[in-house]
């Protein structure tokens, strides 16, 4: 049986800077991977090669054993495949309902719609408060919940999740660790993008380092926890 | 109290031609077809977020189909609207395939490039446009009955501007209305909705052609006469200044501005050499104190003055 996500020797760039070179990643379905690595090591670009936004210049990927080659970007979210991207993007000047109805706009069945919303609601109670309020108006937190539940709401199989803690207090960031661990004890996959090593690598099983667009190391989350040269690098210890 | 105010609104209008004088019926009309023009520039400006300011050519072309649409062809008044604004919509998709690779500035750019042009065809294009000498618009037929002064034309006006608004309500309610405002929000986040942000860009373009090709048809209703000096830059300005001056983004906004900054400007005809000085300034204090237009802005004093 094919892993869930088949990432084959891909490389993007911008313009004439090389930003990924013969990068390779796998992931089993129901599975949280970590992506690592400092700014500018290309873990958005891995995102963003997945979910199409960025072209590939070589190597391939499958997704559920299909190739994503092809697809055009809009059309990656209708094959099962829900990007948070980077820089909280949230419609600002639209109602968080507004928002969480943007999230199931490929789809044409109002009944799931409606249920997901409430599914929705059970990860992220405090949503359902702020329904009529615009998505500007939340606090960083609320906005990275939002984020996450407007994700969902296109029902989707993998989530990529680009960079959760940003900004966030320590107590903000526990809290949205603990729905994200929740979301994978329900039986979603997640390929996670973190700067903050220590909180990716707890939520983890397995995770990829970058560095300068090439995987220089992977493993079990557990065991990358305790290498030294992990701690002192990206650990701070 | 919302619907009681509409209701008085609605009697007002109705009334309106029974009790004034010819030029407040023909002030009446022009201000409801700047309705519908700050609609469709709203559309695309204030809902999807593309400046867009190719206003006064979609008008034009509107204009001169439903010119076309009655002395060629004899075409019934509803159909020559309807073969306005999809005449305009046809060329808005033509254009905005093109001008709609770019964005910002550049858009800005080329869809005032494209006004320029289409004025310099109405100037030129002497069979269908009359040239430099203008064209006589024949007057419009509706079931037989020839509408021959702007009494007349009011009503069928009036009902025009009615029905766009409400197609405004509607679009602005619908998928494709939220996933305008979604790209206007961020392209990046519509992408990842699975919003076709191209395609969408090009639907609010072509809606707001449409909204400009019926203007130009209502204009053509109660007009005898258009020159394409009328048809320049300085009417996509109008119509931009008053959706900036009624609220950007808000569609009540868009209507008001229509109606205040059309009698404004009005007023100014007195004075024309001054005109576009005054509108010039209007648009920077706007933008400079009240951003979110004339209503939020007395909306939000009244509120400080209240509490205070």
């Amino acid at each position: 049986m094919p892993d869930l996500l088949e990432v084959e020797g891909i490389s993007a760039s911008y313009g004439r800077i090389q930003a990924l070179s013969n990068v390779s990643l796998r992931m089993p379905a129901g599975s949280i991977v970590a992506l690592l690595g400092g700014n500018g090591a290309g873990k958005t670009t891995t995102l963003n090669t997945i979910s199409r936004l960025v072209p590939l210049t070589a190597g391939s990927i499958r997704f559920e054993g299909q190739p994503l080659n092809r697809l055009q970007s809009h059309h990656v979210v209708r094959a099962g495949i829900s990007q948070v991207p980077e820089g909280r993007e949230v419609f600002r000047d639209m109602s968080v309902r507004e928002n969480l109805d943007m999230g199931a706009y490929g789809r044409s069945d109002p009944a799931g719609v409606r249920s997901d919303l409430e599914r929705a609601f059970t990860y992220f109670p405090v949503l359902r408060d702020r329904l009529k309020q615009k998505a500007g108006t939340l606090s960083g937190g609320e906005q990275q919940m939002l984020l996450i539940a407007r994700a969902l709401m296109a029902r989707p199989r993998l989530l990529l999740l680009d960079e959760p803690s940003l900004g966030l207090s320590p107590v903000l960031v526990q809290k949205i660790f603990d729905i994200i661990a929740r979301l994978h004890a329900d039986g979603l996959s997640i390929l996670l993008v973190e700067q903050n090593a220590a909180v990716a690598l707890a939520a983890s099983q397995y995770a990829y380092i970058l560095e300068n667009g090439e995987i220089v190391l992977e493993g079990a989350s557990d065991a990358l926890r305790q290498d030294e040269a992990i701690k002192r690098t990206y650990l701070g210890s | 109290m919302r619907i009681l105010g509409l209701l008085a609104a609605m009697a007002g209008l109705i009334v309106l031609p029974l009790i004034s004088s010819g030029y407040v019926v023909y002030l009446a009309n022009l201000l409801l077809t700047f309705t519908v023009l700050c609609l469709g520039m709203h559309i695309v400006i204030g809902e999807a977020g593309q400046f867009s300011l190719a206003q006064a050519a979609f008008y034009g072309i509107g204009i001169y189909t439903s010119g076309l649409a009655n002395t060629a062809f004899g075409w019934p008044l509803p159909l020559s609207v309807l073969a306005s604004g999809l005449v305009a919509a046809l060329v808005g998709l033509c254009i905005g395939t093109l001008a709609l690779r770019m964005r910002d500035i550049y858009l800005a750019l080329a869809t005032f490039a494209f006004g320029e042009a289409m004025q310099w065809v109405f100037l030129s294009w002497t069979p269908v446009t009359g040239g430099p000498n203008g064209l006589r618009i024949p007057p419009a037929s509706l079931l037989g009955f020839e509408i021959v002064n702007d009494r007349q034309a009011y009503p069928v006006v009036l009902a025009i501007t009615i029905l766009m608004i409400w197609a405004t309500v509607v679009i602005a309610r619908s998928r494709l209305g939220r996933a305008f405002r979604a790209v206007r929000e961020s392209e990046v986040a519509a992408l990842a909705m699975g919003v076709s942000v191209q395609t969408t860009k090009l639907a609010a373009f072509a809606l707001s052609a449409f909204f400009a090709g019926v203007a130009g048809a209502m204009f053509a209703i109660y007009s005898t006469y258009i020159h394409p000096d009328s048809l320049g830059f300085q009417t996509t300005i109008l119509v931009l200044t008053m959706v900036v001056v009624g609220g950007l983004g808000s569609f009540s906004g868009a209507i008001g501005g229509a109606i205040v900054f059309g009698l404004i400007s009005e007023l100014l005809r007195q004075a024309p050499s001054y005109q576009e000085i005054i509108y010039g300034l209007i648009l920077i204090v706007f933008m400079m104190f009240a951003p979110r237009g004339l209503f939020a802005f007395i909306g939000d004093n009244l509120k400080r003055f209240a509490r205070a």
